[in-house]
This record gives C-alpha cells, structure tokens and sequence, in this order.
C-alpha cells in the first residue's frame, strides 16, 4: 500500500506544481501584464499579510456568520422536513410536489425578491444561502430515510416503541449517512453562494472585497479573497468530513 | 396461544393487478408450541410471519393471540429476521440493551441484564464491538439475544439462518434449542430447509407456491431434547424428510 | 437515483405551482410591502416582457451562452469522469487539482477572466463551462469506478480492446451515475449563467434582473424571476424525459416507505 501511495501521491502534485509554473512562468517571461495576472509571490504574500489584518478578517467574520446562519437554518428545514415527508403521507403529499418546483429553480434568481423584502442587510444573504442549502439536505434526508430498512423499525416497534419515536431515534439515525452527505454538500453550497451574494450587492463581506478591488483594477486584491473562500471551503469540507467520521463509527464504510 | 383465522393478504403490484400471496390460513399454535413454516421460496410464509408479528395488516382474517386481536407490533411477538435489522449505531450491548431500556428498565439492571443475554449467546468480550465489526452468525445471535432480552413469550423467526453458511447455521440450529429448551417460549419459525424445519419443530406446516395455502400440516414426533448427531441416523427423522421433500415437490391439485 | 420527491410529473406539481403563486399572493395582500407585488401583477408583466425583442434577445443569447458551455464542458468532462474511474493512474493524477477547484467559486471567477477575456460572450461561456465540468467529472468518475469487473472481463474474453470496452461497455453501465451528474451540470450552468450576468451586469437575463431592481420596476423584477424559475423547471424535466427514454433499462433505487402503512 504505502509503496503505491507515494507515487501517487506525486503523481496528484503533478498538474497542481504545472498550474503554479505556468502563472509563474507566465508572469516573470512578462507574457502577463501584473494588472492582468499578478504573479503568484505577490498573491501569497498579500493573503499572508491580509490574514493578520484585523479589517480582511472583520470581513471574514461577516461572511463566516452569514454562512452559518444561512446554513443551520436550512439544515433544521431540510432534515425536519426530509424525516416527515417520509414518515407522514400527508407531509410527502404537500412537499413532493413544491420541491419538484423549486428544487431545479436557479435560487439565485430570487435573490433581488429577498433584497426586496429582507433588505441589503444580513438577511437577505441568509435566505439566500438557506435557499440554496436546503434542497440537497431535504432530499439527501428523504432519501435516506425512506431507504432505511424496515425491519430495523420493526424490530423498535416490537419492543413497544411509538412510531413517532421510531421516526427520529430510529429512521433519522440510520439515515444518518445520507443526510450528513446531503448535510456536506449544502455546507459546500452555503460557502459559494454566500460569497457570491456579497459579490452581487453587498458593502461588507469578502464578496464584496473582491468586487471592490475589482472596481480599482488592484488584481492582487482580486485573488486574496477568492483563495480565502476557496481554503475555507476546502476546510470547512474536510472539518465536516472529519466530524461525519465520527458520527458514523459504527456504520459500514461507504464505497 | 396464536390463533389465525381464514387470512389471506393481496398485494397492489405495479399494474394495479392485485397479487395474492397468502389464501386462507387457519391455524393454531399452543403455548410453547415450536411451529415451522415450509414452503418454496415467494409462497408468502414470511408475510404470514410479519401479519402476526403486526407490521402489515391482512386483507382479510384474523390474527388472535392470548385471545386479543392483533392490531399492531407488541413486546409479547419479539421478531428475529434474516437481516439481523441490528441498529449500525449503537455496540451490541446497546442492541441488546434497547428492548430493556424501552420497556422502562432502569439503565444499570438493563446493562446487567444484557450482559447476561451476551454471554448465553456465547459472545461474551465483545459488548462494545459494532455490528459491522461482527461475522454474520456474531450478528444473528445479537438479534437473538435483543430479542430475548424484553421477555416476549412467543418468538417469530423469520429465516433467521438463512443468509449464514452451513457450518454457522447447524451450530447456531442446536444453540436456538439449548436456549428453547431452558424456558420452552412459543416459536413461530420460517424456513425453506426440511431438515431444519423437522430438526426444530414440534409441527412442519407446508404451504404451497403462490397464493401460499397450507398444504399439509406435519407433527414431528421425536423425542427431546435432540441431539443432531443421533437423529440423523435417527430411521424416523430421515423418513420424515423425506416424505416432506417429496410432499413439497408433488404437484399442487387446483383449488 | 430517482427520488420520488424530485420525478413526481403532471397534476401534483402543477398543483404546487399554483399553491406557491397563491401563497405569494396572500403574502402581498397582507405585508402589503412595496417590495412584494402581488402575483397577479408580475404575471401581468410577463406576455410584456416576453413580447419585448430586446428582452427576447437578451434571454435567448443567455441560453445560448448556456448551451455552448454546457455542451463543451460535457464532450470534456464525461471522456476525463470516465478514464479516470477505470484508471487508478488517471485519478490519481487530477484528484489534488479537482479537489482544489471544487470549493472555488466559479461564477466569483467572472471578474478576473473579464479581466483578461473581456466582458463578452467568451468570459461567460467559459464560467458555464468550469461550472458544469466538476460534477460531470465527478459522477461519470464515480459511476465508471462502479462498474461491476466481471463484465469488463466478459467483453475482453469477447475480444474488445481496451477504447471498444470504455465506450461500448463502461459509457452505457455508468450512463445512469453519468446522468445524475449532467443533471447537477444542467442546474449549475442555469445558475452560473444567472450569477455571471448579474456580476457582469452587461446583458443577459441577470443583467435584467439588476437593472429593473435599480429602477424599482418591481413588477418586472418579479416577472423575470418567474421566467428564470420557469426555465429551470422545463430543462430539468425536459431533461428528466431524455435520461428515463435513455436508461430506462436501469434499476430504480429501491424505495420503501416507513413510518406510515
């Protein structure tokens, strides 16, 4: 294994090592103007210098807050109503159908109805990013829910166990692989959108530091942001991927 | 102790066609009575096993058991399936342990009752394992042990070695009977293997293919406790094999 | 991979859709925000909007936009998906890159392209199609790593060399896992092309969105919403047809219901 895994492990550098050479080499044969492609020494070490100051990192905070909010909210949506649809016909009835609707509508088309209502502020941001969250949780959750096998419930109702008790210590539960996935991908999705929100209309936020720097063509300023997003995102994926590891100890390894 | 009366059970199929599976089954089972059910695979034996248990209703007929109609899933039917339905989350002490804990016991008495139950499925030293940790056979005697632990006094055995290899299931055969011998419970068991089928019971009911109706009802009239080694020269049970084998092959006179 | 919440067709949805429009409507008439028209007056707007010529244009080159770069990022990304998954070395080799890029945001990627590409059809096109690539790949990755061995070993005991068995053989086993991939491509490509018009702010129906929101044509920023929602709608089940006529052959995930019977 080991002796396999290092080769690979190189080969993967591979194409990330020839996408820094070729900005690299680009900038310094001068083929790319620094107002167009900055080279990378001058990118880093801007991030480097952005990460230790306290006014990037208020907009971090911004962001990160926003992206939280939007997406426990769409989290206690989706799950809630993923685990009812399946255990109610009722609910199914009514939340098949409307997340057939809205489930392939581009959300960020409803964002300027949200600034209409909720305003320029946190909250229109925040239904945005729940908006967009919430669909893969709910149906990550149906799914799940209405794959568990039977008989694991059965043998619950057995021992006197209610249904409505069995719908969340024992259908969520063993749903639980699913709707972490579903949970995983909504948290990917919550960090894009609401990046792009601050991008389309916001004063704060590192969207905004990224138009804003746009609007003065400081092109180095252009990068620092969207790389902060993008490792954000990469940790926030991996923080999560680490917590589902644990959660799902006695589940069987997913291939 | 159970008495089922004229049931019979049709499915919708896809359709819209409705498939019989189950056509007018009559019958009784004594207080510590160990009934087999035989047939050939989808004679519906398993869902006669379910519409007792209470997890799915009959279309027609009555199940009574104790004198009281069955209406739904009760800690006086404990289930014991061919999938195990073990909870992925929890160690098999907490397997073991949920029946208890439902059933209102306090949780110190529950543990120290479970830790019992393990050891007389001989799986003493792995109370904190997963199921997914255990070997197929590891995981039917969990089941067993789960549902032995809130006492139910009838036990509904559906194929419950019917997915483990031979070895595994002639081991775990003359274990079921060393533990039925201790207290005599009512077992309703389902199977398609004759020789376990005549092995266990007191009573073979053959159902025939699809719409399952009782073809013959079988007494087996060998002495306990068995021993597998004696009653396989035993003149007695190899006759009965056989006559069930060749009854189960004739051919099904129209109804 | 087909939910039963997301494959329900005919009166169901239709319901849903005039349950929602009626919700908005009852919410209008209470708020009583000037932000919130009531439906009936959006709707209003839409033959309007739709009898325009230079609305007309503005959607349809942002669905042309859309269709190249859809297109291109597919005839890219399903050939990479489906080497990699039946070549260790293959995915070795762009896992670390494709993981790197999957948490960028693309349409975010719209100021610094426009910077060097300019603000025309190419800059958007190329958004789209770096948007639909990734779960493209992803999927087809997935669904080519799945397919069962033996049948790979079947068709080369029949002689078929190795592209005859990638094309012939793992291209229609991985088709359904392929599929929920270019259904992820179709939804993303709608909302990356949205949000790079709306960045942009040139042309486009993003572009419309924006600028009747800056004029307070409230009605008409409603009225674009619907199109834009209306569309997502019809592509996905425009979509939805096309893969259930192409791998019809395919087992449906097993669904049971729990809970109620």
């Amino acid at each position: 294994m080991m002796r396999r895994a290092i080769p690979e492990t190189l080969l993967g550098s591979l194409p990330v090592v020839l996408v820094l050479a070729l900005w690299q080499g680009l900038t310094s044969a001068g083929m790319a103007p620094p107002s167009l492609l900055p080279p990378p020494a001058a990118v880093f070490s801007r991030l480097a210098q952005q990460l230790t100051d306290p006014v990037f990192l208020g907009h971090a905070a911004t962001t990160l807050f926003r992206l939280f909010a939007g997406f426990t909210i769409a989290v206690a949506i989706g799950v809630a109503l993923g685990v009812l649809a399946t255990g109610s016909r009722t609910v199914g009835a009514l939340v098949g159908p409307v997340v057939r609707v809205l489930a392939p509508v581009p959300k960020i088309a409803l964002y300027p109805a949200f600034i209409l209502i909720l305003g320029f502020e946190h909250a229109s941001k925040i239904a945005l990013v729940a908006a967009d969250a919430v669909f893969p949780i709910l149906l990550a959750t149906y799914q799940g829910t209405s794959a568990v096998e039977p008989k694991l419930v059965w043998s619950a109702l057995a021992t006197g166990t209610s249904r409505r008790k069995a719908l969340f210590t024992i259908v969520l539960p063993a749903a639980l692989p699913s709707v972490l996935t579903g949970c995983r991908i909504g948290l990917v999705i919550s960090c894009i959108v609401v990046f792009l929100a601050e991008m389309i209309s916001s004063t704060n936020g590192l969207g905004h530091l990224l138009v804003y720097a746009s609007r003065s063509f400081r092109t180095v300023d252009m990068f620092v942001p969207l790389i902060t997003i993008s490792i954000l995102g990469l940790a926030l994926n991996a923080g999560f991927n680490a917590l589902r590891a644990r959660l799902l100890a006695g589940f069987p390894e997913e291939s | 102790m159970i008495a089922i009366e004229g049931l019979s059970k049709s499915f919708e199929t896809a359709r819209r066609s409705s498939h019989t599976a189950l056509a007018d089954i009559s019958l009784n089972v004594a207080a510590g009575e160990f009934v087999s059910i035989l047939g050939p695979s989808g004679c519906g034996k398993s869902t006669l096993l379910y519409i007792v248990g209470g997890f799915v209703p009959p279309t027609e007929g009555t199940v009574a058991v104790n004198g009281k109609p069955v209406t739904g899933p009760g800690p006086d039917r404990g289930p014991v399936f061919q999938e195990f339905a073990l909870f992925p989350w929890k160690t098999v002490l907490g397997n073991v342990m949920y029946g208890l804990l439902e059933r209102g016991m306090a949780r110190s008495k529950a543990e120290e009752r479970a830790r019992a139950l393990i050891g007389l499925v001989h799986l003493k030293g792995y109370e904190h394992f997963y199921p997914k940790e255990l070997s197929g056979g590891m995981k039917q005697r969990v089941a067993i042990a789960r549902t032995l632990a809130y006492g139910p006094s009838i036990l509904l055995m559906d194929e419950p070695f019917g997915a483990l290899d031979a070895h595994t299931r002639t081991g775990l055969q003359n274990e079921l009977l060393d533990i039925w011998e201790r207290d005599r419970k009512t077992v309703l068991f389902v199977t398609h293997s004759v020789e376990e089928a005549v092995f266990l019971s007191d009573r073979v009911v053959v159902l025939t293919r699809s719409p399952g109706r009782i073809k013959q009802t079988v007494a087996i009239g060998l002495s306990r406790p068995r021993r597998r080694a004696q009653l396989l020269v035993d003149r007695r049970y190899q006759t009965l094999v056989v006559d069930i084998e060749r009854l189960m092959d004739a051919p099904e006179e129209a109804p | 991979m087909t939910p039963r919440l997301t494959s329900t067709a005919g009166l169901p949805p239709l319901l849903a859709c005039l349950g929602l429009l009626a919700l908005w409507e009852l919410a209008a008439r209470v708020f009583q925000i000037s932000g919130l028209p009531p439906a009936h007056e959006a709707l209003r707007q839409l033959p309007a909007l739709l009898a325009d010529r230079e609305a007309l244009f503005n959607i349809a080159d942002s669905v042309r936009r859309m269709a190249i770069g859809f297109g291109l990022a597919l005839l890219l990304a399903v050939p990479v998906g489906l080497l990699m998954g039946r070549s260790r070395l293959i995915a070795a080799f762009f896992n670390p890159l494709l993981m790197i890029i999957y948490p960028v945001p693309k349409a975010a990627l719209m100021p610094i392209i426009m910077l060097w590409l300019g603000v025309g059809d190419a800059s958007k096109t190329l958004v789209i199609f770096l948007g639909v690539s990734l779960p493209v790949i992803y999927h087809s990755y997935q669904g080519a790593r799945a397919v069962e061995e033996k049948m790979l070993w079947s068709a080369a005991a029949m002689g078929m060399r190795p592209l005859q068995r990638l094309v012939r053989i793992v291209l229609p086993a991985a088709l359904p896992e392929v599929f929920v991939g270019i259904r992820t491509g179709l939804v993303l490509a709608l909302i990356t092309m949205v949000t790079s018009e709306m960045i942009a702010r040139q042309a486009g129906v993003g572009n419309i969105l924006f600028n009747s929101l800056d004029m307070a044509l409230y009605d008409t920023v409603y009225a674009m919403i619907v199109i834009i929602g209306g569309l997502g709608f019809i592509l996905d089940l425009l979509f939805e047809r096309l893969r259930a006529w192409l791998v019809a052959w395919a087992e449906p995930v097993h669904q049971i219901a729990v809970g109620t019977s």
